[in-house]
């Protein structure tokens, strides 16, 4: 037994007609640790997640959890993993308890520890008052809370998380966070993926950024945020003519002392420095006398949204969560796409 | 994985889908209330088609409604089993069937725990004409052991038709496609059968359409269970033999269905 849970190594999924979902990535999970993968949507993350719970088959390259081939013994890692999906998969015609009884059943959990697991991760998940009412009349929150809980009824090892916290409120994404926290530190090896920075830099040990398919960068959060090794300003234009004010912007700073790097990102430019505090009146000096009025100015220490930018030259947009229908009859949930 | 394993499981999918079933009480209802209305609308347009010379002759009774108790039967569990693939459309849509596919299960108990569950639903639907029928004095002629059969044809009947809407919902993945494809597929066969009229009244196109038609066969069987007093088990044999031949083609086809949608 290695110390790796999880050993990806050139992982490629083609879905038909040729859309390269994951384009050759390799990483490895340690054992108890908490690792993350963050990207905008459509990056490959659920992808990956699926491949590694079963769910899809990979196109090449190997994928290994646990010591088991994904291809060779599926029915073996099933076993083991916990998987709570991006769209919750509850049944809104049963109550939670319900919903978590099923579970037990389908995980051969014995009656006698049943009953009493279900009503621990009620507990956890604050889900006792409403456990017996139809999960149809759940809040957005309490949904992914039920689906986690489910997702726990088997203790699994390994634990699969895809984006445990999209469409929470804040209250709710901290809670959960929390939760997460306090599994991992009982021992449980948790892979989870993420489109929000704050939530990889605080519960992600390692982490990978997915972008395309393709891993741009990997570490721990502060690892990759001490890669960027600097502060950084970032500036954007108000448009007055200039035909490319990121060009000229470049070119009129060129000339200062301090300055690492000047990258050309969406809407404006990045600049990082090592004393950014000190060298903003200068940048502002060197601007006007460009004539380039600027629209925005921030001086940040770096974050992983630096990180993601500095990797992709681009900003990490998160979509809005469509808000879900509901009918009286039947309830019949509309899944937004 | 043992076989008290693989029972549970099939038990706990079609424990999930009857109480869903239960949860809908208007779905509940109406299906409930749908061979009523079948019933009397239906014996209350035609009640005259058993004075048509030839009749009573041919069916053995002089009473529509009789004749038509087997026709009722048969129209519900066909409505029934039409939409039992719906189950699994929704299914794929809530990501409830992920769930169900990351777990440590046969994934054949999916498939057997939902069609258990449609004949679940088709027994209490079935339970419900009869009492309808012994309300307007209608008998079963062949006493408790035809009871019983008519039961077996119902059942076998409803999980063998569940075997297409739940292939079509499987490979169109379109809750809507499905119930129009399978209303399509099921229905006329009704008419061209001797479900409800008798064969000599029936005209020759016709005729010679439901001597092809499995219906046909299966409504020839339910007749006999509730007209003809001793039992007839060539008929009803053949019905059961029609019926098994059926459903091997679509359960067969659906398993096959239900596989791909499994494996991914």
């Amino acid at each position: 037994m290695t110390d790796n849970i999880i050993e990806v190594e050139d992982l490629v999924k083609v879905y038909d007609p040729d859309i390269r979902a994951v384009d050759k990535i390799s990483f490895q999970l340690k054992r108890g640790e908490v690792f993350g993968f963050l990207g905008p949507n459509g990056a490959g993350k659920t992808t990956t997640i699926k491949v590694l719970t079963t769910l899809i088959r990979k196109t090449a390259g190997t994928a290994i959890v646990d010591g088991i081939n994904v291809d060779e013994d599926p029915a073996a890692i099933r076993k083991i993993i916990g998987y709570a999906a991006q769209e919750v998969g509850i049944d809104d015609d049963l109550t939670g308890r319900e919903n978590l009884r099923l579970q037990t059943v389908l995980y051969h959990t014995p009656k006698a520890e049943a009953e009493k697991r279900i009503a621990e991760l009620l507990k956890a998940i604050d889900l006792e008052e409403a456990a017996d009412r139809r999960a149809a009349t759940y809040s957005g929150g309490m949904r992914k809370r039920l689906d986690l809980a489910m997702a726990l009824i088997p203790q699994p090892k390994l634990l699969f998380l895809d984006e445990p916290t999209t469409g929470l409120d804040p209250q709710n994404r901290a809670a959960v966070w929390e939760y997460i926290q306090k599994l991992n530190e009982q021992g449980m090896t948790i892979f989870l993926t993420t489109q929000y920075m704050e939530e990889a830099d605080r519960l992600a040990d390692r982490l990978s950024i997915i972008d395309h398919g393709r891993i741009v960068a990997e570490g721990t959060p502060a690892s990759l945020k001490a890669s960027i090794g600097a502060d950084v300003v970032s500036l954007s234009f108000k448009q007055n003519g200039q035909s490319n004010p990121r060009a000229a912007a470049k070119a009129a700073l060129a000339g200062l002392g301090g300055i690492r790097e000047i990258q050309e990102v969406d809407g404006g430019v990045a600049i990082y420095a090592q004393d950014a505090p000190a060298l903003v009146p200068q940048i502002v000096l060197a601007l006007n006398d460009a004539h380039l009025e600027i629209a925005e100015l921030t001086l940040t220490h770096p974050t992983l949204d630096d990180v993601f930018m500095k990797f992709t030259g681009r900003k990490m947009r998160v979509e809005e969560v469509t808000p879900q229908r509901r009918t009286p009859w039947g309830a019949r949930r509309r899944r937004a796409m | 994985m043992s076989a008290g394993e693989f029972v549970s499981e099939v038990r706990g999918i079609a424990g999930r889908w009857i109480r869903k079933t239960l949860r809908r009480p208007p779905f509940l209802f109406f299906s409930l209330v749908q061979p009523i209305v079948w019933f009397v609308l239906f014996t209350a347009a035609f009640s005259k088609i058993s004075d048509i010379p030839g009749f009573a002759s041919s069916t053995g009774t002089t009473s529509y409604v009789t004749f038509f108790a087997g026709a009722v039967i048969i129209q519900t569990v066909l409505a029934s089993a039409m939409q039992s693939g719906v189950g699994f459309v929704t299914d794929m849509e809530s990501g409830f069937l992920d769930k169900l596919k990351v777990a440590p299960i046969h994934r054949s108990s999916i498939l057997l725990g939902k069609l258990l569950s449609d004949g679940a639903r088709i027994l209490l639907q079935t339970a419900v004409i009869l009492v309808l029928a012994f309300a307007l004095g209608v008998g079963v002629a062949t006493g408790l052991i035809g009871l019983f059969l008519l039961f077996g044809i119902a059942l076998a009947f409803g999980i063998a038709w569940s075997g297409i809407s739940t292939f079509i919902a499987l490979t169109t993945r379109n809750s809507e496609s499905t119930l129009m494809i399978s209303l399509l597929t099921t229905f006329p066969l009704l008419f061209l059968s001797t479900a409800v009229m008798p064969k000599p009244l029936l005209s020759d196109r016709v005729q010679s359409i439901a001597v092809y038609n499995p219906i046909t066969y299966i409504a020839d069987g339910l007749h006999q269970l509730i007209i003809v007093p001793g039992l007839d088990w060539s008929v009803v044999g053949f019905a059961f033999l029609i019926i098994v031949a059926v459903g091997f083609v679509t359960l067969s086809a659906t398993t096959v269905m239900f596989r791909r949608a499994v494996s991914a």
